[in-house]
């Protein structure tokens, strides 16, 4: 596995201390350097002392809670956090990311997944794809539509909330934070593929005709969303950020 | 309830009451009604009166010098009947069948008569009561004559008939009383049994603490046993989904592990088994939790969360298919709309091997049908399918995972949502399965 040259420092707030240590050996493993803390005080000193590039943060901590902590964080740093719940509902995971979590993930998760998203995120940070990713509650609208990169959610001109699926939700926002340009197929892949790169090989066309189909009003998705022959795609819309 | 005071607040007060004042008021009536009677003497005793009159006053007529007889038959005379002397008849006998009725009667009446001269006139009086005004001439010893003039009363038929009338009334009037409290007491329990009837069907029924003073009482025991039911059914609802949540976190160290374990085979089906038991707690979470969703509803795709599942399914390598309308909006809350969804499409993939999605609007309703080509559910079973921890004997045979609680989460779903689970076996073969909601 390609990782940076000097390992990424991934602290882990977990109140079970078996979960920690099983944790810790993994990102070990995967050649990370993992820090630990039991609550939000340990982890506000290893904070000081430390530079860390990603925090692992459960939700049930006793004290503070994790959402206490997450906002305590934001609030002079933009370290990348990943929320680890033990309840998977759509509240929780949507408070986690209003509060500027950048993940939310709900337990049980697997190893794969885990160090997926781990992976991802990183790279996001990295990347200086800040501006691709916009933090809070930018929205963006075009044709009607509005794009909640927050709440991950996309309304249709009347309202509607559309479902999207992750990739789906990753290659839309793609295309909108670089609209009426250009985009080739294999940097659609990997802007798409970078929350879930265990996903299964649909290939860039299956998810823009689903995309169509999902943005489909009155025949305009075509035209939103136009093929530029051995190339690519253009999204043709102007893009309005608020 | 302050002017009712009087009013008795128990069952078997208020019942004493109503009769106690149908007593009352019969007896009043009935003595009204006797009153009334008693004005009115029988015609024997009428008939007896007047030959008592007419013969006594004869017998002293008979023994007075004639100049005295004009002013004592005056004398005599009394509002029921008036005496005049006269030397001769001034009365005409009439031979018709009511004098000749008449006579007999008298004769009966008084057997002084039997052997005297009697002349009679009767006159049917022409007003109601057709009271007879009668006319009796007896003649003396002396050979002069008695006259009496009376009336005799006709058959009080106005009174019988308002003492029937006022019994009738009298009689309507109690049935009404009893008719008035007995609706106060079998309304209070019509109400509960409705209530009892809804109870543990979906929502909290509280019934209205209204009618009899005991009738109150079971009201407001009834509404403190649902309080109770409902708070234990919390309770355990809240312990099923503290442990639950909590064996998450020891599910996600197992999961974890699994991972460390170098064996492909024995790890692969670790994973398995805990992805297995994950699903379990998801849908006992889901099923517990159903009721206080704090999801909001809002305007949802359905269109949108349908392709989804299909898309996923497809991406999973399985036979899913989606046809039908590219948009059509429903009120709901799109998370447990789409595991509705992804429930019924799992369903149709794993007992029905493909699942076919169409979306329709059928007037003011969206059907998102799903069908499938497997064997269906016997008729019997179609109702039954849709009971918590049901499961069908063919399907728990083939060993599948899961609680069987997948279609009673849809169905919940569903009914919060206002809409309809409908299970159908097709024709050709197959399970069809709709959810039918309210198209915006």
């Amino acid at each position: 596995m390609a990782t940076a040259p000097l390992a990424p420092t991934i602290l882990i707030v977990e109140d079970d201390p078996a979960l920690r240590t099983l944790l810790m050996r993994l990102l070990r493993e995967e050649g990370f350097q993992p820090l630990s803390a039991g609550h939000g005080a340990e982890m506000a000193r290893l904070l000081e002392t430390n530079t860390v590039d990603l925090i692992l943060l459960d939700v049930m901590l006793p004290g503070s809670n994790g959402f206490d902590l997450c906002r305590a964080i934001r609030r002079d740093s933009e370290v990348p956090i990943v929320m680890l719940s033990a309840r998977d509902d759509e509240t929780d995971r949507l408070i986690g990311l209003e509060l500027g979590a950048d993940d939310y993930i709900g337990k049980p998760f697997s190893k794969k997944e885990l160090i997926a998203r781990i992976r991802a995120i990183l790279r996001r940070a990295q990347g200086g794809a800040q501006s691709s990713q916009p933090r809070g509650h930018q929205q963006m609208t075009f044709a009607g539509w509005s794009l909640d990169p927050g709440r991950r959610e996309l309304l249709s001109p009347d309202g509607t909330f559309v479902e999207l699926s992750g990739a789906e939700f990753d290659l839309l926002l793609a295309f909108v934070t670089s609209p009426q340009r250009v985009i080739g197929r294999e940097r659609l892949l990997e802007m798409s593929r970078a929350r879930f790169s265990d996903a299964s090989d649909r290939s860039i066309d299956v998810l823009v005709s689903r995309l169509r189909r999902k943005l489909a009003v009155t025949g305009q998705a075509e035209a939103l969303l136009r093929t530029v022959r051995g190339v690519g795609y253009l999204f043709t819309a102007a893009v309005e950020r608020r | 309830m302050k002017p009712w005071r009087l009013w008795p607040q128990r069952l078997g007060g208020q019942v004493t009451l109503v009769l106690m004042l149908a007593v009352a008021l019969e007896f009043i009536g009935s003595s009204i009604l006797f009153e009334n009677s008693r004005i009115y003497p029988n015609r024997d005793n009428q008939v007896r009166r007047a030959a008592e009159q007419l013969v006594t006053a004869g017998n002293i007529l008979e023994n007075i010098p004639a100049a005295e007889r004009p002013a004592r038959a005056a004398a005599l005379s009394n509002r029921g009947g008036r005496l005049v002397w006269s030397p001769q008849s001034a009365l005409v006998d009439r031979e018709r069948s009511a004098e000749h009725k008449l006579k007999d009667e008298f004769r009966d009446a008084e057997p002084g008569l039997r052997d005297r001269d009697l002349h009679f006139n009767a006159e049917l009086g022409h007003a109601l009561p057709r009271d007879t005004h009668l006319k009796v001439a007896l003649r003396l010893r002396d050979g002069t004559w008695l006259t009496l003039k009376t009336r005799i009363r006709a058959a009080p038929w106005a009174v019988l008939l308002s003492s029937v009338g006022s019994a009738f009334i009298l009689g309507l009037g109690v049935i009404a009383a009893a008719a008035l409290v007995l609706r106060n007491l079998s309304r209070p329990l019509r109400a509960l049994a409705e209530a009892a009837d809804k109870v543990g069907q979906d929502a909290h029924v509280r019934i209205g603490e209204t009618g009899a003073g005991d009738l109150k009482l079971v009201a407001k025991a009834f509404n403190a046993m649902q309080d109770r039911i409902a708070g234990l059914l919390r309770a355990r609802t809240d312990a099923l989904a503290a442990v639950g949540h909590d064996l998450r976190t020891p599910l996600a160290r197992l999961r974890l592990r699994a991972g460390f374990v170098k064996d492909v085979e024995a790890r692969e089906a670790l994973e398995a088994d805990v992805d297995e038991m994950t699903a379990m707690l998801d849908s006992l979470l889901a099923y517990l939790g159903g009721q206080e969703d704090p999801e909001p509803r809002r305007r949802t795709d359905l269109a949108a969360l349908a392709m989804t599942v299909v898309d996923d399914a497809v991406d999973a390598g399985r036979p899913a298919a989606y046809d039908g309308l590219d948009h059509l909006p429903v009120q709901a809350r799109p998370v447990s709309l789409k595991r509705a969804i992804s429930n019924i499409v799992e369903n149709a993939l794993h007992y029905g091997g493909e699942a076919n999605l169409t979306l329709t609007r059928e007037g003011a309703a969206a059907v998102l049908a799903v069908e499938d080509s497997g064997p269906g559910i016997p008729e019997a079973e179609l109702a039954e399918v849709l009971q918590p921890f049901h499961r069908l004997d063919s399907a728990r045979a083939r060993n599948t995972a899961g609680l069987g609680l997948g279609l009673t989460i849809v169905q919940q779903i569903l009914h919060r949502e206002g809409g309809v689970l409908v299970l159908k076996n097709r024709p050709e073969g197959g399970l069809r399965v709709e959810l039918r909601l309210p198209a915006l």
